[in-house]
């Protein structure tokens, strides 16, 4: 294979060289244990810190809600579950509201929470067939036996925006309130999180969608949020996640963030050319229709679903072209499996099946998207003609 | 590729013969598993083994297709009283079809699988034959392939036997050679059986138990949908202390026909006209053929007939064979070679 064409950074984007650089001092030789006392642990403990003070300032908080994670998977774990354990303890009925497009970390804690515990239901919130929240179907959703609405900010198959300020309206509506938390893991790399989430109780990032480490993330709490601990340990992280901070992943997290933070309006501005180049050549293929083709989404994802193609087959021809691409939905044995997603949006599934996410970062080119359009043309063509 | 020994060994065998291999594991069964070919742990030794092999590997997700041509026909047939045999339906529709389609999109020129059994050509003509050990031959379960298939098929590990396999697997440094075989149906769970897995999907209807001769009742059963053609386990002994057979599972009628082995056996096979598969020719009328109706059963020498209907005329009685079972037709001549196969209608 000669070249390789990145197009799946919202899997997981790569590593950059700045993220490289601030973690090495971490990778070998003593690297003390933060909560110790000693020189090297004070060391430690400073690089923490300030990698706390980062990550606050990238999602527009204050450093004393930054909960370290192991990505965002758990921070979404911990978000949902710690707030709902909290409420079940204090009320008879606890209610977890979200939203039929989130991702598997908040629905399988929200699922898990109901299984468990007799007073624990899910409630879920519709989206329209652009894959936006309706909010009318949120305030029908919403009373004082809700313990916690989660709504992501972007979605990760589509790319689709969601009304975040309507959801923390509605929720604070609500007598006494409703604790609201976003999954931001998807909108990280793009949006612009101090004011998209600044009405929201807690945010979930992840470092490696943003050209971090794999294994590292972060749950944002703004103020007064009442959550039991899901790992409570040796008491790290202010008693919310017990055992030793990890300091190059706090490290990495936080150079991620900075540098994202730094080029987040050239990134946009370059990569939202590409989106639109890649919808406007993709429209013309044979069979293929953009996804949520008025709304507003990141720049980096272009989600398509082609008429009688299956993704398995395009995926594998774009493989043997160098083309890394996904079908935006999958289980852990690597098969691609039905999306909730498009269904929760009126998509048949006999187009669902056809689904394809080109997902774009800040390494990509211009080259590369070119590139892009000649191999997808050519694969489409071959697997809707048979030459 | 399974993720078990046959099919590794397979992929291990073409690359060194040369060949421009990829390997493919196929995402069958939705559900939860913990036997057969699909669980998320095959997946990963299946993507280990192609990793050691130095070859691509992919996984396509088949689950939709498997759950209409495989599991709701299982399900369905249950209902109507029948005992399919689902590793059949899956390779007839899933593997040695959608598979095959896929391959010849994707461009590839042949498809191997780890089945033991061989393809031998002769005068431009492909034949299904049976697997060099008796004790794994799988010719059975691949009898409704047809020469279009069997033109693009290859079979590496069909001329040896499971030790010769394993052997080449820990030559290969295979991490699975001593995997052991997997035997179940993949989407029944072998700590839960069949009867928990139709129970969660359709009502078990109670039934009388009934003497076919005498017509004296010796019994019931919770479940007739779970009696099988031909069982003779859990079907009480009548008072003369001697064993009986089930010969007939009605439903509708909520009646299961018992009878001594000696009122039981049957003398024809009725076919389903429209499951009827020929390698190459169909057969004429009055074609004798070796019939084999379970997949490590003795072949029973017998004669093809069809005029309105199609039906086989044993040489010899045999006990009773459950409707939805396939029989597979062997040649007479050279007994090894496939000819065709077809379902089991009810009389």
């Amino acid at each position: 294979m000669s070249a390789r064409y990145y197009f799946d950074h919202a899997a997981s984007a790569p590593r950059r060289d700045e993220v490289a650089a601030a973690m090495e001092p971490w990778m070998h030789g003593v690297v003390g244990n933060p909560s110790g006392s000693h020189r090297a642990a004070r060391e430690a403990r400073r690089a923490v810190e300030e990698a706390r003070d980062e990550v606050a300032q990238f999602v527009g908080a204050k450093p004393g809600g930054v909960i370290f994670t192991a990505g965002g998977t758990e921070s979404c774990h911990l978000a949902v579950a710690g707030v709902t354990h909290h409420h079940r303890r204090n009320h008879d009925k606890s209610a977890i509201v979200i939203s039929r497009i989130e991702h598997s970390a908040v629905t399988d804690a929200a699922e898990l929470m109901a299984r468990d515990f007799a007073n624990v239901s899910v409630r879920y919130v519709d989206v329209d067939a652009e894959g936006v929240l309706d909010l009318e179907s949120l305030r029908q959703n919403l009373d004082t036996d809700v313990a916690i609405v989660s709504v992501m900010s972007a979605n990760n198959e589509t790319g689709v925006c969601q009304p975040l300020d309507g959801v923390s309206a509605l929720a604070h509506a609500v007598p006494d309130g409703v604790v609201t938390h976003t999954d931001a893991v998807a909108a990280a790399p793009w949006l612009y999180l101090p004011l998209l989430t600044s009405t929201i109780d807690m945010v979930s990032i992840c470092a490696h969608k943003i050209g971090g480490p794999v294994n590292s993330g972060a749950l944002i709490l703004r103020s007064g949020i009442a959550l039991d601990a899901m790992v409570p340990g040796g008491g790290q992280e202010r008693g919310y996640r017990g055992g030793t901070v990890d300091v190059a992943a706090c490290v990495g997290l936080a150079a991620a963030v900075r540098i994202t933070a730094e080029e987040l309006a050239e990134v946009n501005d370059r990569v939202i050319d590409y989106q639109h180049r890649l919808c406007a050549s993709l429209s013309f293929l044979p069979g293929c229709e953009i996804t949520a083709p008025a709304a507003s989404k990141v720049p980096g994802t272009v989600h398509v679903t082609f008429e009688g193609i299956a993704s398995d087959e395009l995926l594998f021809l774009l493989d043997q072209e160098g083309v890394c691409a996904s079908a935006a939905s999958s289980c852990s044995s690597g098969a691609g499996v039905s999306s909730h997603v498009l269904a929760a949006m009126g998509i048949a599934p006999e187009r669902a099946k056809g689904s394809l996410r080109l997902s774009m970062g800040p390494e990509t080119t211009a080259e590369e998207v070119d590139a892009l359009i000649g191999i997808l043309s050519s694969v489409v063509y071959r697997l809707t003609t048979g030459a | 590729m399974s993720g078990g020994v046959d099919s590794s060994v397979a992929a291990g065998l073409l690359i060194e013969q040369g060949h421009d291999v990829v390997g493919a594991t196929l995402k069958l069964w939705g559900g939860t598993s913990d036997s057969g070919c699909c669980s998320v742990a095959d997946v990963d030794d299946a993507r280990r083994v192609a990793q050691m092999l130095g070859i691509d590997h992919h996984v396509f997700n088949y689950t939709e297709e498997f759950e209409r041509h495989v599991v709701e026909p299982f399900v369905r047939a249950h209902i109507a009283g029948q005992s399919p045999n689902p590793c059949i339906e899956c390779n007839r529709h899933i593997k040695f079809d959608l598979l095959f389609e896929r391959a010849e999109r994707l461009g590839f020129d042949a498809v191997a699988t780890g089945h033991h059994a061989k393809v031998l050509s002769r005068d431009g003509a492909h034949f299904l034959v049976r697997g060099a050990d008796d004790q794994k031959d799988q010719s059975y379960v691949l009898g409704y392939l047809r020469e279009d298939q069997l033109a693009v098929l290859m079979l590496p590990i069909g001329a040896m036997n499971k030790r010769e396999v394993r052997v080449h697997a820990e030559r290969l440094g295979l991490r699975t050679w001593d995997k052991p075989d997997s035997q179940d149906v993949c989407f029944i769970e072998a700590s839960k059986g069949r009867e928990v897995f139709l129970g969660q999907r359709i009502v078990f209807t109670k039934a009388t138990i009934v003497d076919r001769v005498t017509g004296e009742v010796v019994g019931e059963t919770d479940a007739a949908e779970l009696m099988t053609v031909g069982q003779r386990r859990g079907v009480l002994p009548a008072r003369d202390g001697e064993k009986r057979y089930v010969a007939k599972v009605d439903i509708k009628e909520r009646r299961i026909e018992v009878g001594r082995l000696d009122d039981v056996l049957i003398n024809v096979i009725h076919l389903d006209p429209s499951s009827l598969n020929f390698a190459h020719e169909q057969l004429k009328d009055g074609s004798v053929v070796l019939a084999q109706w379970s997949a490590h059963g003795r072949v029973q020498p017998a004669t093809l007939r069809h005029e309105d209907a199609w039906w086989l005329e044993l040489h010899a009685p045999a006990r009773p064979v459950a409707p939805g079972q396939s029989v597979v037709f062997y040649r007479v001549d050279e007994p090894a070679i496939v000819e065709g196969a077809a379902i089991v209608a009810a009389p």
